[in-house]
């Protein structure tokens, strides 16, 4: 299907006065091939060239050095240019930015009218894509009506009107929520094996790629692994040194290997770590009796079974009551330290047919020092309660204090509000303008009022909190790197040296390596006094990183508490579409299983060690 | 919400008006505009005012929601009317204290109030009938033959469509930008003028990137998606003319050879005859 021959990528850096003053290589010598038929998922950091790469297979790009074949045509000839784009199609990572029709059906027909096929020919095709994705029914809607997940499904229908024979998902995936995630994923799969369209899918999420066929790595434009998931996930090391992780539970399963049990490293999901810890279990025993037991004695016996989930059932009751009350103590606490909100509703564009209710009736303390994670569903209102902290929004009903103070009474001066309680928009980066980063960074110092001084000496410390060197103080913020920039955009909150930090999703869009400095980033700020707010989708973080949770819902907040009552919860959880945390979910099926390990652990480390002290 | 505010507020029902090809209406927007210009009389007027009827009333868009939108050209109707009462002379019509308004000037007054809102009512017919896609087709065809001027027609037509669509989503992000920076102590509401103007440029800076960013995405997206111009391309729902298009052409065209009559015949009639 596609065949990459000793690939090189080069592309000249020019200075100011258009002189090359560096030639990138962004890609050296890439050989590999790939068959009909295949999921191939590519993963890599970054900057590493993987998506470079994808657009040397659309012909968007031409390689410098060596030849690429599609279906057997030479991406080099003028000529084979509109056939090879028929034959793989490209979704790529902004939703917004790839639909070019103003409704779903015009989108997909984009493709098909500009080879200029027969109209009934079209319509077929249209409809016979749109099917296929699943999105007949909004054939006449607007793309700006529908979710993130849906967008792309409808990029996807766009290209399976081209009837290719090959579809590259090109970071696809890192602008969605995890239900959007899910749609797209799901898309993919289903096509590769119910049309046998060879899938490429380029991604740095791990978890994504776990039933490929195959997966490639890249780092900094070399390929440097390749084979099946259990390969290439059989070593973190390797991993790391690439800027990937593995997969959550591979990386369980190697920590307990490390932990010297004899536990097979290469696991890759739950049903396979739970078969692992019978087997081990099971080999523990016959090893403590004695030779001489059947083996699996633990799982296959209805009683133990029972036994476990009696046990499990009995110990939630107890630790939810116990966690009740703490939520009810945190409530109670300090009106006058913290942030308050007292029956707070949101209407956007209120008495017009565009009205909507977007908050209902929030009452929430956040008090100083916490770390308070917000998650549910895209549109359920977390971000229009997070602009309500600083004054951005106003409540149509309700009141906000801060330090016991209403923040809308006359005379509060809310530009020093915003001083204190720091916002960080999702991709802060697209808010930077100034032409050096020290300069941007100022900017908010400078608006408080501050003398010259104190303005440059705190963009200083800003700076250097986030991690990076004095050296780029005079750069311009748009020639940085993805994740700079969005440093230096952290940096310019927080050098108006917040109380509250609120960020939404900081982490969207990073690869592993850049998210978890920016997650121990925010946890250094926490356990130096700064509340930090975070608002995302991902479990992981919040399992790992918050202490208290709040899950929205319709403008509602349905459930608050600490983070490990929160995920006890799995029922509330599910019927919101939201899922648990991988740990979670697999120290509550090993208990289901019979397993005596404690089902409320939710963190990787609390995990390693209570599976260490069960498994030897 | 923001997003949901579209160009021209199209108004989504089923009606003859609405199956109209975009060409026809464009047609009857462009010669009604035309005729409302030769319009000098009472019956003129009648006549362009029971045109509009016929156009409108069968559209299904409720007479009084399309009134609303004139709310926004109030100002400027009130305008003409008070320029046209108070300084067009002729036989004093009210002479009360310092007002002198004469016949003539209440009646051009009347008229050209008249004349405005039939324009603006005929013109924005068109906006609540057909979608914007429709429009643009309909531009596309209707001045295919610029193409030989080497005008480029599917190149206009296809930025007015990409526009279009992606209106909404920059008015977004113009205000979550705006938002962002407010956040950052940004303050565009007081001061100075010139001090307001400097506070915009935080804003600014950041939606021209934005922009380039997103055209140079769409770009890269068309070109996967094997856009190379017009030259080649075909429809899915290409434009086609049917029975109610005739009609419609036949209908219009009565009208306006009627309006040119009358323009010619009465206007003898009405200033040397009967007034």
């Amino acid at each position: 299907m596609i065949k990459a021959n000793h690939v090189t990528f080069e592309y000249f850096r020019r200075d100011d006065a258009g002189n090359v003053s560096e030639i990138v290589e962004a890609l050296q010598d890439i050989s590999l091939q790939i068959v009909p038929g295949e999921f191939v998922g590519i993963l890599g950091q970054n900057g590493s060239g993987k998506s470079t790469f994808a657009k040397l297979l659309n012909a968007l790009l031409e390689p410098t050095e060596g030849m690429i074949t599609v279906a057997g045509m030479d991406t080099h000839k003028e000529d084979n240019i509109w056939e090879i784009r028929k034959n793989a199609g490209m979704i790529f990572q902004n939703p917004d930015n790839q639909i070019i029709g103003t409704t779903v059906e015009e989108d997909t027909a984009f493709g098909p009218e500009n080879i200029g096929l027969e109209s009934s020919e079209i319509i077929q095709r249209v409809a016979d894509a749109l099917e296929l994705v699943g999105m007949t029914a909004y054939y006449q809607q607007s793309p700006n009506c529908l979710s993130g997940g849906q967008k792309q499904r409808v990029a996807i229908a766009g290209v399976l009107a081209m009837r290719p024979k090959c579809i590259i998902f090109d970071e696809s995936t890192a602008m969605l929520d995890p239900q959007g995630r899910k749609e797209v994923l799901q898309a993919a799969h289903a096509l590769n094996q119910e049309q046998n369209i060879t899938i490429l899918y380029i991604t740095h999420e791990m978890e994504e790629v776990i039933n490929a066929d195959r997966i490639l790595v890249i780092h900094q434009g070399q390929l440097v692994m390749e084979g099946t998931p259990k390969e290439v996930f059989q070593s973190g090391e390797q991993l790391q040194e690439y800027g990937l992780v593995l997969p959550r539970v591979s990386q369980l399963a190697v920590r307990l290997h490390e932990n010297g049990i004899d536990f097979a490293e290469n696991v890759l999901n739950i049903e396979e770590f739970i078969s692992e810890v019978n087997r081990v279990k099971a080999y523990t025993r016959i090893q403590a009796m004695g030779a001489g037991r059947e083996r699996d004695s633990v799982v296959a016996n209805p009683d133990v079974k029972q036994k476990g989930r009696d046990a499990f059932l009995q110990e939630q009751n107890r630790d939810s009551e116990r966690l009740e009350a703490e939520v009810q103590e945190n409530r109670q606490n300090a009106m006058t330290k913290g942030l308050v909100l007292d029956q707070v509703s949101y209407e956007y564009s209120p008495k017009t047919i565009y009205a909507y209710q977007a908050l209902k009736n929030i009452n929430l303390t956040i008090n100083k020092g916490e770390f308070l994670a917000i998650i549910g569903h895209t549109g359920s209102g977390k971000s229009t309660l997070i602009q309500h902290f600083n004054g951005l929004l106003s409540p149509s009903e309700g009141h906000i204090y801060y330090e016991g103070k209403d923040i809308y009474e006359k005379g509060y001066l809310r530009v020093q509000l915003r001083g204190k309680i720091g916002l960080v928009f999702q991709y802060p980066e697209y808010q930077l303008f100034a032409e050096t980063v020290l300069e941007d960074v100022s900017f908010g110092p400078k608006n408080l009022g501050l003398p010259l001084l104190e303005v440059q000496q705190r963009a200083f410390e800003a700076i250097e909190a986030v991690g990076l060197k004095d050296t780029i103080y005079d750069l311009s913020p748009f020639e940085l790197s993805g994740g700079q920039k969005r440093r230096v955009a952290i940096a310019g909150v927080l050098a108006m040296k917040p109380e509250i930090l609120v960020l939404d999703e900081p982490v969207a869009g990073l690869d592993p390596a850049g998210r978890k400095e920016l997650l121990e980033l925010l946890k250094a700020l926490n356990e130096q006094g700064m509340t930090i707010v975070l608002v995302s989708h991902n479990m992981e973080d919040v399992a790992e990183y918050a202490k208290r949770v709040l899950v929205m819902e319709n403008g509602s907040i349905i459930l608050d508490g600490t983070t490990s009552r929160i995920f006890q919860d799995k029922k509330k959880l599910e019927k919101l579409g939201l899922e648990l945390p991988v740990t979670a979910e697999l120290m509550r099926e090993l208990r289901v299983a019979g397993h005596e390990v404690n089902p409320w652990i939710y963190q990787m480390d609390e995990a390693v060690e209570e599976l260490t002290r069960y498994l030897s | 919400m923001i997003r949901d505010i579209t160009i021209g507020q199209y108004y989504p029902v089923q009606s003859p008006i609405h199956r109209l090809d975009p060409r026809t209406k464009l047609a009857i927007t462009f010669f009604y505009l035309i005729s409302l210009f030769l319009a000098n009389n009472k019956y003129m007027y009648l006549t362009a005012i029971l045109f509009l009827g016929l156009y409108i009333l069968p559209s299904k868009v409720p007479v009084k929601y399309m009134v609303k939108g004139l709310k926004g050209i109030l100002v400027f109707i009130m305008l003409s009317v008070v320029l046209n009462m108070f300084f067009t002379k002729g036989d004093p019509f009210i002479d009360w204290w310092i007002i002198h308004i004469s016949w003539q000037g209440f009646r051009t007054a009347c008229y050209a109030m008249l004349r405005i809102i039939l324009l603006v009512l005929g013109a924005s017919v068109i906006t609540y009938t057909t979608t914007p896609t429709k429009l643009t087709d309909g531009l596309e065809r209707a001045f295919h033959w610029l193409k030989r001027f080497k005008v480029p027609v599917h190149e206009v037509a296809m930025m007015v469509s990409i526009a279009l669509r992606f209106i909404p989503i920059l008015v977004e992000e113009l205000d979550k930008i705006m938002k962002a920076q407010q956040a950052r102590g940004a303050d565009f509401e007081n001061g100075s003028i010139l001090k307001r103007l400097k506070s915009l440029f935080p804003v600014i800076i950041p939606m021209f990137v934005s922009a380039i960013r997103r055209a140079n995405d769409l770009a890269q997206a068309m070109e996967a998606r094997c856009y190379r111009g017009g030259d080649g391309r075909s429809k899915m729902k290409p434009l086609k003319y049917t029975g109610v298009d005739v009609a419609a052409y036949v209908l219009l065209f009565l009208y306006l050879g009627g309006m040119i009559a009358m323009r010619i015949l009465m206007t003898d009639w009405i200033w040397n005859g009967v007034a």
